[in-house]
């Protein structure tokens, strides 16, 4: 290990694991100790990622309240620090952390609010597509329907989350009061995406979040109206697919019908 | 005076392109000469970030001012994240690409904190074989930048500015001299911030940065939070005599005031160039 490998590394040490060694490689002053320098380095790295959380998990930071907000990001960290180049991606395993930790686990609320967050940041910045539109629907021939196949969007996110933290977030964010956390035995689908610039999000009845993900895994629209049948007659089922499928590409969720694969 | 290279690309006056401004900038296109972007929030695949960093593109200069590249890391170089650097400095021509003289972690971690190197021979060694390699991916020269910092290593050797002109000297990058952090180190350390600034290479500077800091009393941290203080423009004055018109920008990254105060102080910057100029033509 070279000199600047060891001092590097007894740095980091000071700074991530409150190791102080590293106060030996360091000039203290009247106006200053060693120690006191170093701190100014640990304090603002606990600091500076728990802020970077709370930006990036704004419903979870208001609604746990500063302090215990506070103590969870000091704690993912110590489990998590960041290994990316961009701070905006520190917090990618905090739904995890808090579905798996104590105490967190005990109230899978939490988690399932950090996981929703983190879909709306990812569908913030998620990759531009071209959209289909409702007109585009037209000019696919009668033959060509049943073996059709859709690229979603990147930016479509699905999620089944059991807590009413959609509500509760979307409270969060227009400054009112958060209704009481409510969790039912089956999960409730949802989806998160972006058209043009504008994040949204949904909760899907059970069939559409059923056709949703047979589409984002790649099933033909004949096998999505095989799907159906467990919901609607079969005479109906074209009819609620396509209604379905209009409903997708309206809202900026479809961006390519394939033919082949 | 031993400053005024007429052959050094110059922008003029400009300010830190921030979210809570990209309305305002692009209905009202304020009088800024150009705008330094973050490079990192712009490595994002799509959406709001990208379609206004290319929207205000269009009327205004832009650089890069990097956080990430770790230059002075004994961890290899991120190669993919360089790619990314150099493709994002494509699509919107950056005039130049900036990042720091110091390193933000090891081992694979990220601190996301700028950390001072220690002035050693080795230290040099180490960040000039870097920038050399990340040269020659970027295919341009690297503006670095010196850093605020709390501490200073028993190894070291030389003093900053010793080291900062040997690392510019040798490997043949170019210096983005914060002015704000000169004088921030030059409390912390106890040493005269314009004798910094009168050993640092004129040819080699290629942009300054100026900013607020918090005093904390036994040190003063750079926290981009507040208004430039007076001893930093008096500062910044010297600079100018030193040298000469250098593309100047003032950072703001915390408690981000209305666009209006920013472009008040930036007209500041401005009187003081031209009182500069006027005094030296004199």
């Amino acid at each position: 290990m070279s000199v600047l490998q060891r001092l590097q590394a007894d740095f980091q040490d000071y700074i991530v694991d409150l190791e102080r060694r590293m106060a030996g490689n360091v000039v203290g002053t009247a106006k200053a100790s060693a120690a006191q320098r170093l701190d100014i380095y640990a304090e603002a790295y606990r600091q500076r990622l728990v802020e970077a959380l709370g930006k990036n998990f704004p419903g979870l930071a208001a609604w746990l309240g500063e302090r215990a907000f506070d103590r969870l990001g000091v704690a993912y960290l110590d489990n998590h620090p960041s290994t990316h180049f961009s701070i905006r991606h520190f917090g990618h395993a905090l739904s995890r952390f808090l579905a798996t930790d104590a105490p967190y686990r005990e109230r899978p609320a939490l988690a399932e609010m950090a996981a929703f967050e983190w879909a709306l940041a990812g569908a913030f910045d998620a990759a531009d597509s071209p959209c289909l539109s409702v007109d585009d629907l037209g000019i696919i021939a009668p033959a060509q329907w049943p073996v059709m196949r859709f690229r979603l969007c990147h930016s479509v996110r699905r999620l089944d989350l059991r807590s009413n933290v959609p509500a509760i977030w979307q409270a969060i964010d227009r400054n009112e009061t958060p209704p009481p956390p409510r969790a039912q035995k089956t999960p409730l689908a949802w989806i998160v995406w972006r058209q043009d610039l504008k994040t949204w999000f949904r909760s899907l009845a059970v069939h559409e979040a059923w056709a949703l993900d047979a589409a984002m895994a790649g099933e033909p629209f004949a096998a999505i109206c095989e799907g159906l049948c467990e919901w609607a007659a079969a005479e109906h089922v074209a009819a609620e697919a396509a209604g379905l499928l209009k409903r997708w590409i309206s809202d900026g969720m479809i961006m390519q019908f394939e033919w082949s694969r | 005076m031993s400053g005024h290279q007429h052959t050094r690309p110059y922008l003029g006056f400009g300010l830190g392109l921030r979210p809570d401004h990209y309305e305002t900038v692009l209905h009202s296109r304020p009088a800024v000469d150009w705008f330094e972007v973050l490079t990192e929030n712009y490595l994002v695949p799509g959406g709001k970030p990208l379609h206004y960093l290319h929207s205000i593109r269009e009327h205004y200069p832009m650089v890069m001012h990097g956080v990430s590249l770790s230059i002075g890391s004994t961890d290899p170089l991120d190669i993919a994240y360089l790619r990314r650097v150099k493709a994002l400095a494509e699509s919107i021509e950056a005039e130049w690409i900036s990042d720091h003289l110091c390193w933000t972690g090891i081992n694979g971690k990220n601190l996301h904190d700028l950390l001072p190197l220690p002035y050693t021979e080795e230290a040099i060694r180490h960040v000039v074989d870097s920038v050399s390699r990340v040269q020659d991916i970027l295919g341009r020269q690297l503006l670095l930048e010196n850093v605020s910092s709390y501490i200073s290593y028993v190894d070291s050797v030389m003093t900053e500015w010793e080291f900062l002109s040997a690392v510019a000297e040798r490997a043949d990058c170019l210096i983005l001299l914060d002015i704000n952090n000169v004088y921030v180190s030059a409390f912390n350390h106890e040493f005269d911030p314009r004798s910094y600034l009168d050993q640092v290479p004129v040819e080699r500077v290629r942009q300054f940065h100026l900013a607020g800091h918090r005093n904390l009393g036994h040190c003063i941290v750079d926290t981009h939070d507040a208004p430039v203080i007076d001893p930093v423009w008096e500062l910044y004055a010297h600079a100018v005599r030193r040298f000469g018109e250098v593309s100047t920008m003032i950072e703001r990254d915390d408690k981000i005031p209305p666009f209006k105060e920013l472009l008040a102080e930036l007209d500041h910057a401005r009187r003081i160039a031209s009182n500069v100029r006027a005094e030296v033509a004199a």
